[in-house]
């Protein structure tokens, strides 16, 4: 019988249902798309501040390189003995946290003569550079994606894998370019003591900083031009990594002085200390360490959007559980006359409680329903116009929105159908 | 009694028997009202705070001579960096580079500012403390790897012109302490910083520097304009944007801007269907009332307007009341997240409460209508 007084209710009501369920909807979408953006937006921020470059830099463990920050050398920079491996690199996308690494660029530093006899820079790295691994994937990656400032102002970015011109490419940069009446589209001679290379210029960048007076060029062709070959001066990685906290600055230090527990949560959380650990383990005779500039600064960035982020959707749902349950307890309310009447047949309070709860969290769960479809909607909205990506839908939002949901609902209407019951049913038959 | 005597004497009155009913309404109001001022005056504040914020990644502008003939002198480079808002102006750094030698081998010092660098180069990592007093030195981990020296080490260091002929006296150099050593990951670890006057204690004074590093809170557009002026007035100093942290920092700005925007339109979307639903069942539940008015003699007008007046009234208080509360809301935010306060905005409040009068008279308005349409008989009948 009870079932068929329901079935019976929705039957007869279903306008009046829908519209309770919408409106339940509408609470339950803000819940959803608001979860679903905090969460996410951790991940999503991350990857924006990749546009900062690399936050870990590898180099030989035994190097000792003293460089001139902005001036030039004209003779050779004092060089040191050891170099990385460079058929290792593929080793990099093999660590633990190989997913998070996001591009990586190997360097190789040297100094040549132009044809009219001025010493300069020349930098070998990848700039768009196919690379297959030995796990069976292949990915592209190289100085492209690692110096998202550089201004092209002439030609274009080198693309190794599209470059047609019968010489090698190079890009130069904007102050030697100048110096040197360097154009997009000339041919330069780099002369080494190990020999002689053309390189057809495919654009002149500016970078902003010390890469403004110095050549940039293909891997093989500066290794053969400084004798080199397969060796390589650092390694520029940049990775998704979690803020720091007093553990991860314990293990950066040492992390033999953690308990095996600690050991392997910090093993197992993007740290940047953990993923340079990670890449020592792989990269021979390497030491891997964080670039402070970005990576300390990615931390409180990331940090404080999260926090931010989390207020506000406490906010929201704040707001649409206050919302529902308004909602609730006025449509309750609007039954008094309905529950005045089971109560004058002899209807016990329980089997009305039961019966008008059942019919609401009913509608509830309806609602929910439409709701968690109609926010993952405004989450992508969100997603796309801000990130241009979609935001990946957590599952075990479904969870928290549906008990947020029914509990809304409950503290909604139980109070209200208690109040209901406790009046005599001839004074709320007669509209009081 | 006049008419709006009356008027508002039947609007109070009524919203006072009614509290219950009312204050739920009200509650609905005030929560999209809080939203609305909360959400818009984070809005607003959010690229000065998270700006603030990118200053972490260090300067964003460098000085360095306009040409190979003219020296930088810190005259020169305070000069042209007087064009730049003293507000926005954060700190202003001089390097000047010279080579000496310590243990017999060539190290590059940098004389600076200390206290300047910890707000241009915030993410310096020192082991050990910065300089104290002067005679202390703060080295790169590259440069104590290569000369043994750890945290409290003392050493000499001697200066050369490489013209000692015309000197009697020996070169004694001047001994100093390791105060810390500076992990960086970067191009800094090669060098050893001291105070700019200890470098003219150990290398004489010279009004050269090599570069001035600048951090400046500003967005890219500003700081390209400042580097136009400073390049037409001045003619020893050429500025130039750090590319590497000013474009990077207008890319993440503008999209932490764009969503809490979305955000706030989304759940301002939902937060007014919200408070429209609540009146529009507030104005249903009296359509008894409507109907015996109506029965009454009472003109449509008139109903309209008296219920057009209780909803304005709500509307107002409850706005006010989400405006304040709104501003608590953001003020918590601002507070917690970026440890400042925040701006207000009083310009909000009138705002949101106009908002709030808007939205609750439109959402009383349409089923106020719809119940016009009715006869009176039928809705006391109660159907």
């Amino acid at each position: 019988m009870f079932f068929r007084m329901i079935k019976g209710a929705f039957v007869r009501q279903w306008k009046k249902m829908l519209m309770i369920a919408l409106t339940i909807a509408l609470g339950a979408s803000l819940a959803t798309a608001m979860l679903n953006v905090m969460m996410d937006v951790g991940d999503k921020v991350n990857q924006e501040l990749k546009t900062y470059g690399a936050n870990i830099t590898v180099v030989p463990k035994t190097a000792s390189v003293v460089d001139d920050l902005y001036e030039v050398e004209d003779g050779t920079s004092a060089s040191s003995g050891a170099y990385l491996r460079e058929d290792e690199l593929g080793n990099i996308k093999t660590i633990f946290w190989a997913f998070n690494i996001v591009d990586f660029a190997p360097f190789i530093d040297t100094t040549a003569s132009l044809s009219d006899g001025n010493g300069v820079t020349v930098v070998g790295t990848w700039f768009n550079h196919h690379l297959d691994l030995p796990t069976g994937e292949a990915l592209n990656t190289g100085v492209h994606s690692l110096r998202t400032w550089w201004d092209v102002t002439e030609g274009e970015w080198l693309d190794e894998q599209t470059f047609t011109s019968g010489t090698q490419g190079a890009m130069v940069g904007e102050t030697l370019a100048k110096q040197e009446n360097i154009h997009a589209g000339d041919t330069i001679t780099l002369t080494t003591e190990h020999g002689s290379e053309s390189f057809t210029v495919a654009g002149i960048f500016s970078s902003g900083d010390s890469a403004d007076d110095q050549i940039y060029a293909p891997m093989d062709a500066v290794q053969t031009l400084s004798d080199t070959d397969g060796k390589l001066t650092s390694i520029e990685v940049s990775a998704l990594t979690t803020p720091d906290n007093e553990l991860a600055e314990k293990a950066a230090k040492d992390p033999g002085s953690l308990t095996i527990s600690q050991y392997e949560l910090w093993y197992c959380t993007a740290y940047v200390s953990s993923i340079c650990y990670q890449i020592q383990e792989v990269i021979t005779d390497s030491v891997a360490s964080p670039v402070r500039q970005v990576a300390d600064s990615e931390g409180a960035i990331l940090e404080k959007t999260q926090l931010l982020m989390v207020l506000i959707t406490i906010l929201s749902l704040v707001g649409s559980a206050l919302g529902i349950t308004n909602l609730v307890t006025a449509s309750v309310m609007e039954r008094s006359n309905e529950i005045g009447l089971m109560k004058a047949i002899g209807a016990k309070n329980s089997s009305i409680s039961a019966l008008v709860l059942t019919e609401i969290i009913l509608t509830g769960i309806v609602g929910a329903a439409i709701g968690y479809f109609a926010g993952f909607g405004f989450a992508q909205i969100i997603g796309q116009t801000v990130f241009g990506s979609s935001i990946e839908m957590k599952p075990f939002v479904i969870p928290i929105v549906a008990v947020l949901v029914i509990a809304v609902t409950l503290i909604g209407s139980v109070p209200a159908i208690r109040m209901l019951l406790r009046l005599r049913p001839a004074e709320v038959l007669h509209g009081r | 009694m006049t008419k709006q005597k009356m008027f508002l004497r039947m609007i109070t009155a009524s919203l006072i028997r009614r509290r219950s009913r009312m204050l739920v309404a009200l509650l609905a109001i005030a929560v999209g009202g809080t939203i609305l001022s909360g959400l818009v005056t984070i809005y607003y504040d959010v690229p000065r705070q998270m700006g603030a914020q990118f200053r972490n990644y260090g300067a964003n502008m460098i000085f360095v001579a306009a040409d190979t003939e003219t020296a930088l002198t810190m005259d020169a480079a305070e000069e042209a960096a007087s064009v730049i808002d003293s507000g926005d102006l954060l700190g202003m750094t001089p390097y000047r580079y010279e080579t000496v030698r310590i243990h017999e081998q060539p190290i590059v010092v940098a004389g600076t500012d200390i206290e300047s660098t910890k707000i241009t180069s915030p993410y310096w990592h020192i082991d050990g403390s910065y300089p104290a007093s002067s005679g202390e030195v703060i080295l790169g981990s590259d440069v104590a790897e290569l000369l043994g020296l750890g945290v409290g080490d003392s050493f000499n260091a001697t200066y050369s012109t490489g013209d000692d002929s015309d000197s009697d006296e020996p070169n004694l150099g001047v001994d100093m302490k390791v105060s810390g050593i500076l992990e960086t990951g970067g191009s800094e670890e090669n060098y050893l910083y001291m105070s700019m006057d200890d470098l003219n204690e150990l290398a004489g004074e010279k009004d050269s520097l090599q570069v001035v590093e600048l951090s400046i809170s500003a967005m890219q557009e500003e700081l390209r304009s400042y580097v136009e002026q400073i390049s037409e007035n001045s003619d020893a100093v050429a500025a130039r944007l750090v590319k590497r942290v000013t474009q990077s920092e207008s890319t993440v700005l503008t999209k932490l801007q764009a969503l809490v925007f979305l955000v706030t339109a989304v759940v301002l979307v939902l937060t007014m269907i919200c408070v429209a639903t609540t009146m529009t069942a507030v104005v249903t539940e009296r359509r008894r009332e409507i109907g015996l008015r109506k029965a009454l003699g009472a003109s449509d007008k008139s109903i309209i307007g008296e219920f057009m007046g209780e909803g304005l009234l709500l509307g107002g208080i409850g706005g006010l009341v989400g405006s304040v509360l709104g501003f608590v809301f953001a003020q918590l935010v601002s507070v917690n997240v970026f440890s400042s306060s925040i701006t207000f905005q009083p310009l909000l409040i009138p705002i949101t409460m106009v908002v709030s009068v808007l939205v609750t008279g439109l959402a009383c308005l349409l089923p106020v209508r719809s119940t016009m349409a009715i006869d009176p008989a039928l809705v006391l009948k109660g159907e």
